[in-house]
């Protein structure tokens, strides 16, 4: 009732009213996910780049909220100490090729699970999964038998095909909603207009299951850069990649400056990626559901 | 798309095939290298040329040890430092091939029994190189409870202890009344890790034993857990149940040491090296504290050992070798501060006195009570409420 008599005596024309709150409402939505976003993302990075800076000679400890003192110290340790160039080379080298295998490989899984109806569907969907359900220790040491039989084991085609194999399950299932997702009135209208398969693939279906082809990528690499068992049981002594070095600080033998090296060392390029396909993402997106593909 | 996918397929089995040609024989032994004189070995190890070591921790000592050696001998080392259950993982899924593709591993306590019981190594070594009585002798023959018989090399020895906080502990307790009362007297300050996940934990577990269910000695010897003596263990579960709200529980060696930095914990069972290892590498205040309390606490040491399966098995002896010289021992001693395996070495400013190591430090019970502690600890006291 006051908000009423309020509005009444107030000269300001309603609409420039409401405009006002909803402009104040959106500020405030703003400063809220700006919060949640730095608690959930900034705090643990802003954490990492800390503990990587600290000097030994001065430990960050209770009850100290910063460290110190910073220095290079745990940097120069990782580059000097640990095969970390080899092994961003060999993660980097291994991640692309993996990631256009798993979707070659996907593509017509997927296009079948999306398209057509065919007996047990859910259930296979449930059991192209598995590979990223069973722990990945237990999947690496029953393929790594596999792989020594066929002597893939220790060479560079064998870890590209574990990899891909790792990024299958996500490229699967993301490529299979895409394909669902493409209206069967505008695959009905091409064919009125007498188009052949490759167009209707080249017009309809590859544009739009783009968006979920870049969705399915960022998985597909990031499970690639990240992949940690089988790359340990069947690639080394031969080769390292990132995850390789950061268990060593990680695991039994947790050791949190240098793990926070090389996380941000593995994280960096990631994020990178992550915006510009973000964006690739976003403006395919909106015109593949505006229909101006 | 039919044609493309065959084509994809028939290009995996051709480069399957052509990667299978080039598949690793077993190398043919050119030496008795159980026979043979140490320069016959020497020489046959610089013919391999090469070999490659798996270790999960020290990268800057065992980078700087392989350098010296391949100055020493011109063999090349590749260090490969992973995580200790994954290399452990490798060595056992790498057990049925005819040639692996590690030659030297360091073997933790944890590991001694799983790795022994599989016979994944090449030996004894002990009768094959020079100057293995001058490593701790002990070690030799038994590693945390377990017989090793010559085949694991000492590499250092390490020993749990209390680390405490001398800003928030000024009389830290010595005998097991002291550290009941104290414990009652701060809840959640003294914490361990579950023994299932690390060494202290479990030396933490073996201490409560000792003093609640009434001593050692009466394990020593026993092959095989002896059902009545451990019909009073239920006394050490509910010790530890009784006392659930006043104890941490963390989940590894080196996450008791994090939490006393951090302030969460101010006094937990550890082990030395890592507390060490955590200094050197600026994780825990340098201001932190370590003795063996006067009720007692284990230690161990780490092994080395030659994959049974290994390539370069000479050139994998002439390594352990080197790394239990006493140049190397001192060195590794001074880099990360690892009590040395060898007993010729004189050192200064350890964490924990020589004192406190002869007078308090005891040995673990046979392996089977250590395995069945460990399962019984996870069953009686993790998993009731």
């Amino acid at each position: 009732m006051t908000e009423v008599k309020q509005l009444k005596s107030d000269p300001t024309p309603l609409h420039l009213i409401i405009e006002k709150r909803k402009k104040r409402f959106y500020i405030l939505l703003t400063l809220f996910f700006g919060l949640v976003q730095l608690l959930w993302v900034g705090v643990p990075i802003v954490m990492a780049v800390m503990w990587s800076l600290v000097d030994p000679a001065n430990p960050w400890s209770f009850p100290d909220m910063f460290p110190p003192s910073i220095s290079p110290h745990q940097w120069q340790y990782v580059f000097k100490y640990t095969n970390i160039a080899r092994a961003l080379k060999t993660s980097y080298a291994i991640a692309p090729i993996a990631v256009v295998l798993s979707f070659i490989l996907s593509l017509p899984t997927a296009y079948v699970m999306g398209r057509k109806n065919i007996p047990g569907k859910k259930i296979f969907m449930l059991v192209v999964l598995l590979p990223i359900i069973m722990p990945g220790m237990v999947v690496a040491l029953f393929l790594s038998r596999v792989f020594t039989s066929f002597g893939l084991s220790q060479s560079f085609f064998g870890l590209v095909l574990a990899h891909t194999l790792m990024g299958i399950p996500y490229m699967i299932r993301v490529l299979t909603t895409s394909f669902q997702a493409i209206p069967q009135d505008v695959i009905d209208a091409a064919e009125n207009l007498g188009a052949t398969t490759f167009v209707k693939i080249k017009d309809i279906f590859l544009p739009m299951i783009r968006p979920g082809l870049l969705a399915g990528m960022i998985f597909a690499f990031t499970a690639s850069i990240e992949e940690f068992n089988l790359t340990f049981i069947i690639g080394t002594p031969t080769f390292e990649t990132i995850p390789t070095i950061l268990f060593s600080f990680m695991g039994y033998n947790f050791i949190r400056t240098n793990a926070s090296v090389v996380a941000l060392i593995m994280m960096t390029p990631n994020i990178i990626m992550l915006f510009i396909v973000e964006r690739f993402l976003k403006s395919d997106y909106l015109a593949a559901s505006l229909g101006k593909m | 798309m039919r044609k493309v996918f065959t084509v994809i397929l028939l290009a995996v089995i051709a480069l399957s095939v052509v990667s299978a040609a080039g598949k690793v024989e077993a190398p043919v032994p050119t030496i008795d290298l159980q026979t043979s004189s140490w320069s016959a070995i020497v020489e046959e190890a610089k013919n391999e040329g090469e070999l490659t070591f798996l270790a999960w921790y020290f990268p800057d000592y065992f980078r700087e040890a392989a350098a010296d050696f391949e100055k020493e001998y011109g063999i090349k080392v590749n260090v490969i430092i992973g995580e200790q259950t994954a290399n452990f993982n490798k060595l056992i899924s790498e057990k049925d091939r005819a040639v692996g593709t590690v030659d030297v591993s360091i073997v933790g306590g944890q590991w001694v029994k799983t790795t022994m019981d599989l016979d994944l190594f090449y030996g004894p070594i002990k009768n094959i190189l020079p100057d293995a009585d001058k490593l701790a002798p002990s070690l030799w023959e038994v590693q945390e409870g377990v017989l090793v018989r010559g085949f694991l090399a000492p590499f250092h020895r390490n020993q749990t202890g209390i680390l405490y906080d001398p800003q928030r502990v000024t009389n830290p307790p010595q005998t097991f009344k002291e550290l009941e009362r104290w414990i009652d007297a701060n809840p959640r300050m003294f914490g361990f890790n579950d023994p299932s996940r690390g060494g202290s934990g479990q030396a933490f577990v073996h201490t409560v034993i000792d003093n609640v269910a009434g001593g050692l000695d009466r394990y020593v010897g026993d092959t095989e857990v002896i059902p009545e003596k451990v019909a009073n263990w239920d006394l050490v579960w509910k010790w530890f149940n009784d006392r659930k709200d006043k104890l941490t529980f963390t989940v590894s060696n080196n996450d008791s040491i994090i939490k006393i930095n951090d302030g969460q914990m101010s006094m937990t069972y550890a082990w030395d090296d890592n507390v060490q290892e955590m200094m050197n590498h600026g994780n825990i205040f340098t201001r932190a504290k370590m003795y063996i309390p006067e009720m007692g606490a284990a230690g161990g040491g780490d092994t080395l050992g030659v994959l049974k399966n290994a390539k370069n098995k000479a050139a994998g002896l002439v390594f352990i070798h080197h790394l239990g010289s006493k140049a190397q021992q001192e060195k590794k001693f001074n880099m990360v501060g690892a009590y040395p395996a060898r007993t010729d070495v004189p050192l200064s400013g350890t964490l924990l006195t020589e004192a406190d190591r002869t007078n308090n430090a005891i040995a673990w019970f046979p392996a089977p009570y250590k395995d069945f502690m460990i399962s019984e600890f996870v069953k009686h006291v993790l998993m009731t409420k």
